[in-house]
């Protein structure tokens, strides 16, 4: 509702300007927004899983299950669930309105991605180090795995001792990366030698393939709308691709064709990408580059770069944007903090003093003919009150433009300090008094995940104790 | 504390040279008023805290006008009791030493591309402009039309005006030792909240009017109270600087205060999203919290005199608040900017704000004894209500709604407390009083409503909460019947009816 009011040149800013703010919890290698943007989930290197909100930059959240570090995060649609995959080889599905893991499906293999189908919480595709890709169905107690191909199709019309050769080295290719397309039908998959291959989700078989790179394809990611992509792969080269159609009904799969929209690169330093990320919109695409501590932001439609970001003095890994404003966050490779870069609004002086306007230049005032007359008091408020007469409406609730309203879902406010504290174990107690966290307190979360609590949180306590933070007794606070 | 430039200017005006500006209503209605002499007799000068805590709802003004310092040390006598009270005191202490937020003189604050018009003359004749020109002379809307723009398809039938159903009292709630100072129905309706001047807090059942929970914790009287949005936790402002949050099921304290204000609470505001409190307090700075962590995430630099309320919008973006100085301002939630400042030329202390039930308009209550409705897009004033009495108290209120039912339009009305003991309902369209409830001995200083129960409460300086309800005269609702057909044929049997008769 703050849109009527806000300066329409902020409003057309695309792109985020300047860092703005970092969050910190613990050392966080993954971050992803929810769909509707108020919270943050990042993922540490310890396992723990923190949700941040954006509103308040505090923890909203914290989720503790896994032991190794996580791999990837995807929020459900309605943002009530969250899947996380973690090198210890789980994915875990947790309930975010109670923090409880609703499923907990175990793999062979350390997990690469795994990410939700797009409108069934129960249903995930995950993609394994060294091992095939799998489609999960979690809605039982007992999860079903189906093996997903990795070999891409090829057009028949190929000589058949090439095939065989063939044949031979798609057996060794794994599969890196899978993600659902924006309607869940189809999955698409990216391999170790540089193919994208689309899956039928009902099927679970590959119905087109298209080999884009040499390299290995590290990450996909598609815009909202599902039909963009952005694929960065080993060859040092982002790839923006136009995604076909592939809910016709008359869908012959011979005529699909991939298409390369794109392709970004910096031609002088060969720098390689970490991690790239869509816009909102899908207008913009923005990347963070190996040993460089800037994020390059490039437009879309001409492929043209707009903006380097600068960062903070550390290489900058995993890069996420904000589903609807100009805002990026990303997490630094050293400390494992994370990064916001957004807009900054200047507050505009005419906003605070209704007899001010801002002006462009000079203007001479132009006085009314009545500005100065002279009215008994009682008349001008007779006549003002008199004028009152258009019509309000003070109870019609415009219907809201976004989609999600309909989707009520609200994570509820944890109260209680020794979960959701912002720094590890130093709480704050009041302006400028700190306290140091009670031992053992916040240890129901860890049931079964005994060694997550690794020593770097408390190696952060020790030091603030070292440094002379003031903390005061625990005891004097509690109850 | 720097003065704006508006304070500066009233002050020149004014006549009485040591009247601060705080809550200083128009020059000529001081010099006319009787009760000029009151006036200045309850107020200490020199002393501005003092000061303030008169003219507000706070202990000092709802026992009696010379018990300031009492309030605290009765607290402290009576209420020591729970063993908390003793042990929060250092904490009280060590915020009393912070200092609060300065204000900037924004006003002050010149820059070349700065057109600036003469201010108050302009401001007073300028009552007129272009396009309310226009609206007048525009034929006046239909006093029964829809208040939306009206899609008019011809196949529905004709909306009809609602009948207003006057409330009647349903409960009082007795138990405050002091007056009641705010009132609040929870989310869900099902419970009421009450603060007072005795430090205590009160939740009662909607339904009964069964007292549940005597929240005591505080150490001096509570000028606000707000619900969180999940109706889990309540907020309490007090004069004892401290904001606490409660859990509503146990009637336990939130073991961390919300300690940074240098003086009393007068208001708070939980965001939509329950994550954020908004709080306004007498040291003239609005503060925004991070609940979750009970951590202050940001402070506005707000105002020039004490805050008199804060509201935050339906979907959060915007919060708006009020003070002494006369202003309203509108801020931008993620920003913190002021995006708008409404101001009436009467420079009136505004002790009240609130978002209507759309967010589209903000509702204001001033001290000379009129309730505002302004649009703050366009920054002017709609909606005049007036037949109150409100000179000196903060008074609250809200937005009630009447009709609704099939075939009947909706209406909203503004409900409010007077200080001659009444609770006014106004039409929200034509200004008119619908109703004067009379109940309270005294004044009334909490209002709420609760609009799909039909109900108010109300809380006054008398030490009750009453709960009044909507007298539903079901026969009445019945004859008039849905459909346009149905209409007609009862009107056709009437006409027989009536021939026969005759």
């Amino acid at each position: 509702m703050n849109l009527a009011l806000t300066d329409p040149f902020i409003l057309a800013q695309d792109y985020p300007e300047a860092l703005t703010g970092k969050l910190r919890s613990g050392h966080a290698t993954c971050l992803r927004f929810n769909r509707r943007g108020d919270f943050l989930a990042s993922g540490r290197v310890d396992g723990t899983i923190v949700i941040f909100d954006i509103e308040t930059s505090g923890v909203a959240r914290k989720l503790r299950g896994h032991t190794r570090q996580i791999q990837s995060l995807s929020w459900s649609r309605d943002g009530r669930h969250l899947l996380s995959s973690s090198q210890d080889s789980k994915c875990i599905l947790w309930d975010l309105s109670d923090g409880t893991r609703v499923r907990i499906v175990r793999f062979e293999a350390p997990v690469y991605i795994a990410e939700l189908h797009p409108y069934n919480h129960l249903l995930f595709v995950a993609s394994l180090f060294e091992d095939q890709p799998m489609l999960v169905d979690i809605s039982g107690t007992v999860p079903v795995k189906r093996q997903l191909p990795t070999a891409p199709r090829r057009l028949r019309m190929e000589g058949e001792d090439i095939n065989e050769k063939q044949a031979a080295q798609d057996a060794k290719q794994s599969t890196c990366v899978t993600i659902f397309t924006s309607l869940g039908n189809h999955i698409i998959a990216g391999t170790s030698k540089g193919w994208l291959n689309i899956i039928e989700t009902q099927s679970c078989a590959i119905i087109h393939s298209t080999r884009l790179c040499a390299g290995v394809v590290i990450f996909l990611r598609l815009t909202t709308s599902g039909r963009h992509m952005v694929c960065n792969a080993s060859d040092r080269v982002i790839r923006t691709i136009h995604v076909p159609d592939l809910s016709k009904i008359d869908l012959n799969i011979d005529d699909i064709n991939v298409e390369v929209e794109h392709k970004f690169q910096d031609v002088v330093n060969r720098l390689s990408w970490n991690h790239v990320a869509f816009s909102s919109t899908g207008e913009y695409v923005c990347a963070t580059t190996y040993m460089n501590h800037d994020i390059y932001v490039w437009e879309r439609g001409h492929g043209s770069l707009v903006k380097i970001l600068e960062g903070p003095k550390e290489e900058l890994g995993v890069v996420e944007w904000h589903p609807h404003r100009p805002f990026v966050s990303a997490c630094g490779l050293e400390t494992g903090r994370v990064y916001l870069w957004s807009i900054v609004t200047p507050q505009r002086w005419s906003a605070l003093a209704p007899d001010f306007a801002e002006v462009e230049e000079n203007v001479e005032y132009i006085e009314r003919e009545d500005e100065f007359d002279i009215h008994p008091i009682e008349e001008i408020h007779k006549r003002r009150l008199d004028l009152e007469d258009e019509a309000v409406d003070v109870l019609t609730i415009e219907p809201a433009k976004s989609e999600f309203e309909e989707e009520s879902f609200s994570m509820p406010v944890l109260l209680d300090v020794g979960d959701s504290e912002s720094e590890e174990e130093i709480v704050a107690v009041g302006p400028g008094t700190m306290r140091r966290k009670s031992p053992g307190e916040g240890r129901e979360w860890m049931n079964g995940a005994g060694s997550g609590e690794s020593g770097e949180e408390q190696g952060i306590a020790k030091r603030s104790a070292t440094n002379g933070t003031k903390k005061s007794q625990p005891k004097m606070r509690k109850r | 504390m720097p003065a704006t430039r508006f304070s500066k200017r009233r002050r020149i005006s004014s006549p009485v040279k040591e009247e601060p500006p705080a809550y200083n209503s128009s020059p000529d209605e001081l010099a006319a008023s009787s009760d000029h002499e009151k006036y200045h007799s309850q107020r200490a000068p020199s002393k501005p805290l003092r000061e303030g805590r008169g003219r507000k709802r706070s202990c000092a003004d709802i026992c009696s006008a010379n018990s300031t310092a009492v309030a605290s040390e009765d607290s402290h006598s009576e209420l020591a009791g729970p063993p908390r009270a003793s042990e929060e005191t250092p904490n009280v202490l060590i915020t009393a030493a912070a200092s609060g937020e300065d204000s900037p003189d924004e006003l002050d604050h010149t820059t070349p591309t700065f057109f600036r018009r003469p201010f108050r003359a302009s401001f007073s004749k300028e009552s007129r402009r272009p396009h309310e020109k226009f609206t007048s002379q525009s034929p006046s809307p239909p006093p029964y039309s829809r208040l939306s723009s009206p899609i008019a398809t011809p196949r529905t039938p004709p909306v009809r005006p609602p009948r207003y159903e006057p409330y009647k009292e349903k409960m009082v709630l007795k138990g405050h030792r002091k007056g009641v100072a705010a009132v609040r129905f929870s989310p869900d309706g099902l419970l009421v909240a009450s603060c007072s001047a005795d430090a205590t807090i009160r939740i009662w059942e909607t339904a009964t009017g069964k007292h549940l929970h005597t929240l005591e914790g505080h150490l001096a009287g509570i000028s606000t109270i707000a619900w969180s949005p999940d109706g889990k936790t309540l907020a309490s402002g007090s004069d004892d600087k401290s904001i606490r949050l409660w859990d509503v099921s146990t009637g336990k304290a939130h073991p961390h205060l919300l300690l940074s204000h240098s003086s009393y609470i007068y208001a708070l505001s939980f965001s939509p999203r329950g994550n954020m409190l908004a709080s306004g307090s007498y040291d003239e700075a609005l503060f925004l919290w991070d609940v979750r962590t009970t951590r202050l995430m940001r402070s506005l630099p707000a105002h020039s005199d004490p805050i008199g309320g804060v509201d935050f919008v339906r979907d959060g973006t915007l919060i708006v608040s009020c003070a002494g100085d006369g202003l309203i301002r509108v801020w931008d939630t993620a920003t913190g900017q002021c995006l708008r400042t409404l101001v009436h030329e009467d420079n009136a202390a505004v002790t009240g704000v609130r978002f209507s039930p759309n967010g589209k308009f903000v509702l204001a209550w001033t001290l000379d004894g009129c309730v505002r409705l302004w649009n703050y897009v366009e920054g002017r004033c709609v909606k005049t209500y007036q037949g109150h009495t409100n000179s000196k108290y903060s008074i609250g209120g809200a937005f009630g709604v009447y009709g609704g039912e099939d075939g009947v339009e909706q209406r909203a009305c503004v409900v409010s407390g007077s200080e001659d003991g009444s609770i006014l309902c106004w039409d929200v369209q034509s200004k008119e009083i619908l109703q004067i409830i009379q109940g309270h001995q005294g004044v009334v200083l909490g209002v709420d409503t609760l609009n799909q129960e039909g109900l108010i409460a109300s809380g006054g300086v008398d030490k009750t909460v009453r709960v009044w309800e909507r007298e539903r005269e079901r026969e009445g609702a019945g004859d008039s019947g849905d459909a346009v057909d149905a209409a007609i044929s009862t009107l056709k049997v009437d006409e027989q009816e009536a021939d026969g008769m005759a």
